[in-house]
């Protein structure tokens, strides 16, 4: 037993990353954070001080280090706080902002972009950043085909080129463009990667090495002290299956306009648990700080909130990410079977019927505890290109919008007029030859969308439209959608504020305009002018004129109905309020989220 | 013996190729692969999404893809994980899984004996008495309450009930955080302790009932054969009797038992390892199935599979060691 004791101590006894001394006096060039300061978006935050420990939870287990060949958030949970591009986006307000470079500008004809980095920066060993650094990470990495990097779709410009990158100076990058392409400046905020480390596992600089190394670099074998980054937090220790610690970066150049050194904690220590309900009780226990809530948890943490001295922020913010249903136009297109119904599922009258039949007010209701909002278009709400804003950036007013509120009558209205009725006397509504209709509606093992699926069939029943549901297995599902042989699949995708991001989904070629792959061969105008949209939205600087072709795609997807949104769930927070500043939380970041920005922000106030 | 030994041996070669076939096959006859999630990712474009088929080799035929692998395993190469991109059982023992499946399985096997042949002795010598339906109500009880259910009950009874975290105690994981990273101290060990014994309780209990029946139903066996009367009519005393003549024929099955335990060891578990944050090498195998991820499932099942037949093997042996009558030509 003392041999296996002693073994277990060895196991849990942390590999700690040999972090430098930091700096001597605040850099000139440190990126300072208006904390405080009145007229900017972090007037509302207070300044810090040092020390402690974060705790929150996470559920995945990381798979790896390495930043640019990680496929999942579990991954880029930690990478992305080890690591900085030369743009991020701003943490309390979530736009492009400058971060490793100081500023950058673009020439008149927007097809070259400087960028200017900060000096006299270094990373975690005491190396100091320089432009080697960048275009390593841009022209070695990213951009190497060897390398299997994700990243590298984002850098592709319309006319199938990618930019390229040069050094002006040890502090000066100049990108040129093949043709003008906004979202670049997203693309361009890549995480760097430390060449002095990193080049030797690069085939093309060290022919030495088999190709395909760099793919197998930084993986979680790797001894943490090997690890080295310029973000605010390096990870020190990793205990499988359980946990993860972060380390204060002693040479990030984030500082408080008190010239306090980002970030304000010590260590975060991450919790790797099972699901939300173990989060659920560790947060109730006190073991970890801050939790993003389900709407279910906030009855059971309400009560207590008082005598343990947290608070559950409840907010109208809704988050990023879609919810849809998709009637499949394309059915039966590869054998040859279901013509009518095809015919009745690309007729838009019979796609608006659906939508005046779903009901959002009760999904919200029932579904999700009342904390959600509805969702009218293809574009994430948060995004400042979402149609339900006036201006680029502006509130919600859903002033243009297009909606379909439940409407019963409109519904079986719009049926009747396109011969969808019940010819036969059995209680249901048939197609126009007279053949009976029955839809098949689908998802996954989701509580939420299975919830969402029970609605929708008992409100198309109500309107006399015969449909079955039925749970099916995720890959199946997914391979039914992809495949164009699905009915109607209820489903979700990621998003983002930037339109072009999904630009796979919404344009006629798209590996996600699921619901109607044909248009690739045989678009409509209504494709034609969205695909036109995104190219026009993408090719100009000017992020008003950008919003004017966003907020025509998007209501032009909201009158074609493809994909038919649902709702989405608002933000729901919670933190012991001895946690500064975690109040600022927000679906743009949180202390705990998946790019943790505000966890640099945040601060023990015990100390 | 060393003959039928060699024999078994050799036997477990061509069993091993079939269950690679086989289970190659259930992964490939899975919807889906590997990719599947990616397809849904937005930013990624069909030419991407092909790029990386190619790039783990899914875009082979099936059979292609299987003599590939079986080809690499005979040269010692089981292939990398596609999450981790370490080789597929270093991604299944890393960090110490191996290591702590071994702890957590014996100590639980261990305790569960402990206190299951006592209980099972007990109970058989008071046979329909409402002590022995005490003890078999609660050993069932162990075995009807699903694992998952009793680890989150138990979990929200020391968080919401006992409300450990007001005396500064975690739940789940192997330390509470505040101990990673300290050097190993009675403290720490404590601390050990106190993660362990929701894992001894949760699993223990539902293995238990199982060796109490068997061990009950044995000793009422042999308690009831001619000799156990003749030791009883010489005068011996009752705890002689049961003891050092009835027990130790009794117990001789539970160690064939013991022997087919043994995969159990490394795969079992798997639903507690998860709702405890335990690191086990079930729970690498069962976020290797969530993602489809090919090398690290084979390797994980012929790993189980090859301590299947080694656990039977045991069993053989154990039984002929026991037994005096039992020979194997």
């Amino acid at each position: 037993m003392k041999n296996v004791l002693i073994l277990a101590g060895l196991l849990v006894a942390c590999s700690l990353t040999a972090l430098g001394q930091g700096y001597a006096t605040m850099p000139a060039d440190a990126l300072v954070f208006p904390v405080g300061v009145a007229g900017t978006v972090y007037e509302d935050m207070e300044l810090g001080v040092r020390g402690g420990t974060l705790n929150y939870a996470n559920i995945t287990d990381p798979k790896a280090w390495n930043n640019h060949t990680a496929k999942e958030t579990s991954t880029t949970h930690y990478t992305g706080r080890m690591h900085r591009g030369m743009l991020n986006l701003d943490h309390i307000s979530g736009a492009i902002v400058p971060d490793f470079a100081k500023s950058y500008d673009i020439s008149d004809d927007g097809l070259v972009v400087t960028f200017y980095l900060r000096q006299g920066i270094k990373w975690s060993d005491g190396v100091e950043i320089t432009a080697d650094d960048v275009l390593f990470t841009y022209n070695d990495v990213i951009l190497n085909e060897d390398v299997d990097c994700n990243a590298r779709a984002g850098q592709r410009l319309p006319d199938g080129t990618y930019p390229l990158m040069e050094k002006v100076d040890d502090y000066t990058v100049k990108v040129t463009l093949s043709t003008i392409y906004r979202p670049i400046l997203n693309s361009l905020s890549f995480n760097l990667m430390p060449k002095h480390k990193l080049a030797q596992s690069v085939h093309k600089l060290n022919p030495s090495v088999p190709a395909g190394t760099f793919n197998q670099t930084w993986t979680l074998d790797t001894p943490l002290s090997e690890l080295v980054g310029n973000g605010p937090w390096i990870v020190t220790d990793y205990q499988v299956n359980t946990g993860v610690t972060m380390t204060r970066n002693p040479y990030y150049y984030g500082y408080d306009p008190a010239g306090t050194q980002l970030p304000y904690y010590d260590k975060i220590y991450v919790h790797i648990v099972a699901n939300q309900d173990v989060s659920l009780l560790k947060y109730r226990n006190g073991e970890i700080d801050v939790f993003a809530l389900r709407p279910t948890d906030i009855p059971i943490l309400l009560p207590d909130s008082g005598r343990k001295d947290y608070t559950v922020a409840i907010t109208d913010k809704a988050g990023y990410g879609t919810t849809w249903i998709c009637p499949n136009q394309d059915i039966g297109l590869a054998d040859g079977t279901n013509a009518e119904k095809r015919e009745l599922y690309r007729n838009v009258k019979f796609r608006q019927a659906l939508a005046y039949l779903l009901d959002k007010d009760t999904m919200i209701e029932n579904v999700l505890n009342g904390l959600g909002t509805a969702q009218w278009t293809g574009l994430s709400v948060p995004s400042p290109f979402y149609a339900g804003r006036d201006i680029y950036g502006g509130p919600i007013t859903d002033n243009d919008s297009v909606i379909y509120e439940y409407d019963l009558a409109k519904a079986t209205a719009l049926l009747d007029e396109i011969g969808v009725v019940d010819k036969d006397g059995d209680g249901w509504r048939d197609l126009p030859s007279g053949a009976p209709l029955v839809m098949e509606l689908n998802t996954n093992d989701n509580t939420v969308r299975v919830a969402y699926s029970l609605i929708i069939q008992d409100d198309f029943r109500a309107a006399k439209l015969n449909c079955n549901f039925q749970v099916i297995d995720f890959n199946t599902l997914v391979n039914q959608l992809l495949g164009g042989t699905g009915d109607i699949i209820l489903l979700g995708l990621t998003g983002g504020d930037e339109p072009n991001s999904g630009k796979n989904v919404q344009t006629s070629c798209g590996n996600l305009h699921a619901f109607r792959f044909s248009a690739c061969d045989d678009p409509d105008e209504v494709d034609l002018r969205i695909d036109e949209l995104m190219d026009l939205g993408a090719n100009t600087f000017d992020l008003d004129a950008a919003f004017a072709y966003y907020k025509e795609y998007q209501r032009l997807l909201a009158q074609q109905l493809g994909y038919i949104y649902l709702c989405q769930q608002t933000f729901q927070y919670t933190y012991y309020n001895y946690v500064g500043n975690a109040n600022m939380a927000s679906p743009i970041s949180t202390p705990a989220g998946d790019n943790g920005l505000l966890s640099e922000l945040c601060f023990d106030k015990r100390l | 013996m060393l003959t039928y030994m060699l024999r078994r041996t050799l036997y477990m070669i061509p069993l091993l190729l079939i269950v690679s076939l086989i289970s190659f096959s259930l992964i490939k006859l899975m919807p889906g692969d590997y990719l599947t999630v990616a397809r849904l990712n937005p930013n990624l474009s069909e030419q991407d999404i092909q790029e990386q088929v190619e790039r783990f080799g899914l875009d082979k035929p099936f059979l292609v893809q299987y003599l590939i692998w079986l080809k690499n395993v005979v040269q010692g190469d089981f292939g990398r994980s596609f999450g981790t991109r370490m080789p597929a059982f270093k991604t299944l023992f890393f960090g110490g899984r191996l290591f702590w499946t071994i702890i957590i399985a014996v100590t639980t096997l261990l305790l569960t004996w402990l206190f299951a042949i006592p209980i099972g002795i007990y109970s058989a010598t008071h046979q329909y008495k409402a002590s022995d339906h005490a003890v078999t109500f609660f050993g069932f009880l162990g075995l009807s309450i699903p694992n998952f259910f009793f680890a989150l009950v138990l979990l929200w009874l020391l968080v919401v009930v006992f409300k450990i975290g007001d005396k500064g105690l975690g739940i789940s994981g192997l330390l509470d955080a505040k101990y990673y990273g300290q050097p190993f101290s009675w403290a720490v060990f404590v601390n050990y302790m106190w993660h362990l014994w929701p894992v001894w309780v949760v699993i223990g209990t539902s293995g238990m009932a199982g060796l109490i029946r068997l061990m009950r139903g044995n000793l009422l066996d042999t308690l009831s054969l001619p000799y156990v009367q003749t030791a009883r009519s010489k005068g011996l005393a009752e705890t002689v009797v049961i003891y050092k003549h009835a027990v130790r024929n009794a117990i001789n099955p539970l160690v064939t038992v013991l022997g087919l335990s043994l995969p159990g060891l490394v795969s079992g578990s798997i639903v507690v390892a998860i709702i405890l944050n335990l690191p086990t090498v079930g729970r690498a195998y069962f976020a290797a199935l969530q993602q489809q991820d090919e090398p690290v499932i084979m390797g994980a099942l012929l790993f189980f599979s090859l301590f299947l037949l080694i656990g039977n093997v045991l069993a053989d042996f154990l039984l002929a060691w026991v037994d005096p009558r039992i020979r194997y030509d």
